[in-house]
């Protein structure tokens, strides 16, 4: 079974979290099955899902009707996601909001991996722009890092004034 | 000297005639009229004998005064004659050794002036070879003073400027980091992933 990450899932956190949402889920719905066949009453209530961990249910729902082996394998993906997906993290000068967060993992998915978890972090030195790191690799588009590079025209475009 | 010494010898010699010449005759006059008037003195009465006696003395006296008289004389001319002699000859010496003197004074100043002229001459070509050598190395000095001041002074600029950009890069790390809109920055910042995706790609791929 193979799902698109919805882009509100963008770090390995993220996606533990849906997946502990999922496991919790499949775990109501299989004590709701068993109540069925035994016409138990006083069914219970399901756990309350996330927008992402709903998006992902009604998605899977809207081609084939859940039951307990499609969970598990939508469980089976996620794991095999946290597992096996390329991890990368993109440090920015202020704490992002959603819509950056989005935009950012939506251009990531689109060109570096579909699959790609981005984890966000900010430091305010880096004055603006952005700081990718994926395993030993450092791209630095940070403005302090622009900064510092043309440091040495400072004077010269000083005398020019 | 010689002339002096042979001059000496001559007076003692003169001397000694003379001494030898007027003692022997008054001896032998004092003898003779001894014995002759010995004889005649036992014949003759006292008083001619004493007055012969005063006449021969003071005959003889005379004769001895005027002997002593010429040989004054004589002993005059005489040493006039060698005071002459001797100051022809010391002046003659002294002349000769004026001359040989001042030969080798006009010698000795002929090799010191020609010495002089070589040292001169010498000391010129040295003093000349110095000077090239001096204004050699000053020439050498002043260009490398002067490439050593174009050299400190790139250095102070460098420095200066060095700090400089150092100070404005810290006044905008400082003053830009306090304000920060990652909103307006969106579209920056995936203007700047785009730039760069065949970089990150590369380092993504690599790393897998």
């Amino acid at each position: 079974m193979k799902f698109r990450l919805p882009d509100s899932i963008a770090s390995p956190q993220d996606l533990n979290a849906l997946l502990i949402e999922i496991q919790q889920y499949a775990k109501w719905f299989e004590h709701e099955s068993i109540k069925k066949q035994i016409n138990a009453k006083h069914p219970s209530e399901s756990p309350t899902l996330s927008p992402s961990a709903l998006e992902i249910l009604r998605s899977h729902e809207a081609n084939k009707a859940l039951d307990q082996s499609s969970l598990e394998s939508i469980i089976d993906t996620l794991e095999k996601y946290k597992k096996t997906s390329p991890s990368i993290t993109v440090t920015l000068a202020a704490p992002p909001t959603g819509t950056v967060k989005n935009t950012l993992v939506a251009w990531c998915r689109k060109n570096i991996a579909p699959d790609v978890l981005v984890a966000f972090q900010f430091n305010a030195t880096l004055l603006g722009g952005i700081v990718v790191r994926y395993g030993s690799h450092i791209f630095d588009l940070s403005f302090r890092r622009q900064i510092l590079a043309a440091r040495e025209r400072f004077p010269e475009v000083l005398r020019n004034v | 000297m010689l002339n002096i010494f042979i001059m000496g010898i001559l007076v003692s010699v003169a001397v000694r005639h003379a001494y030898a010449h007027f003692r022997p005759q008054q001896h032998e006059e004092a003898e003779k009229p001894h014995s002759h008037v010995q004889p005649q003195s036992a014949h003759l009465p006292p008083a001619v004998k004493e007055r012969l006696l005063q006449a021969s003395q003071s005959h003889f006296q005379a004769v001895l005064n005027r002997s002593a008289a010429e040989l004054q004389q004589d002993l005059k001319s005489t040493a006039f004659h060698l005071n002459k002699q001797l100051e022809k000859l010391g002046t003659d010496i002294i002349s000769d050794e004026m001359k040989r003197y001042h030969a080798s004074l006009d010698q000795l100043r002929k090799q010191t002036e020609t010495t002089m002229f070589s040292a001169q001459a010498e000391i010129a070509v040295h003093q000349t070879e110095i000077k090239a050598k001096l204004a050699k190395r000053q020439a050498e000095l002043e260009a490398q003073m002067v490439q050593d001041i174009a050299t400190e002074k790139q250095l102070l600029i460098k420095n200066i400027d060095t700090k400089l950009a150092d100070a404005v890069a810290s006044f905008l790390t400082e003053t830009l980091q306090h304000n920060v809109d990652l909103g307006a920055q969106t579209a920056y910042l995936t203007s700047v992933l785009e730039e760069h995706k065949a970089e990150i790609i590369k380092g993504v791929n690599d790393e897998v």
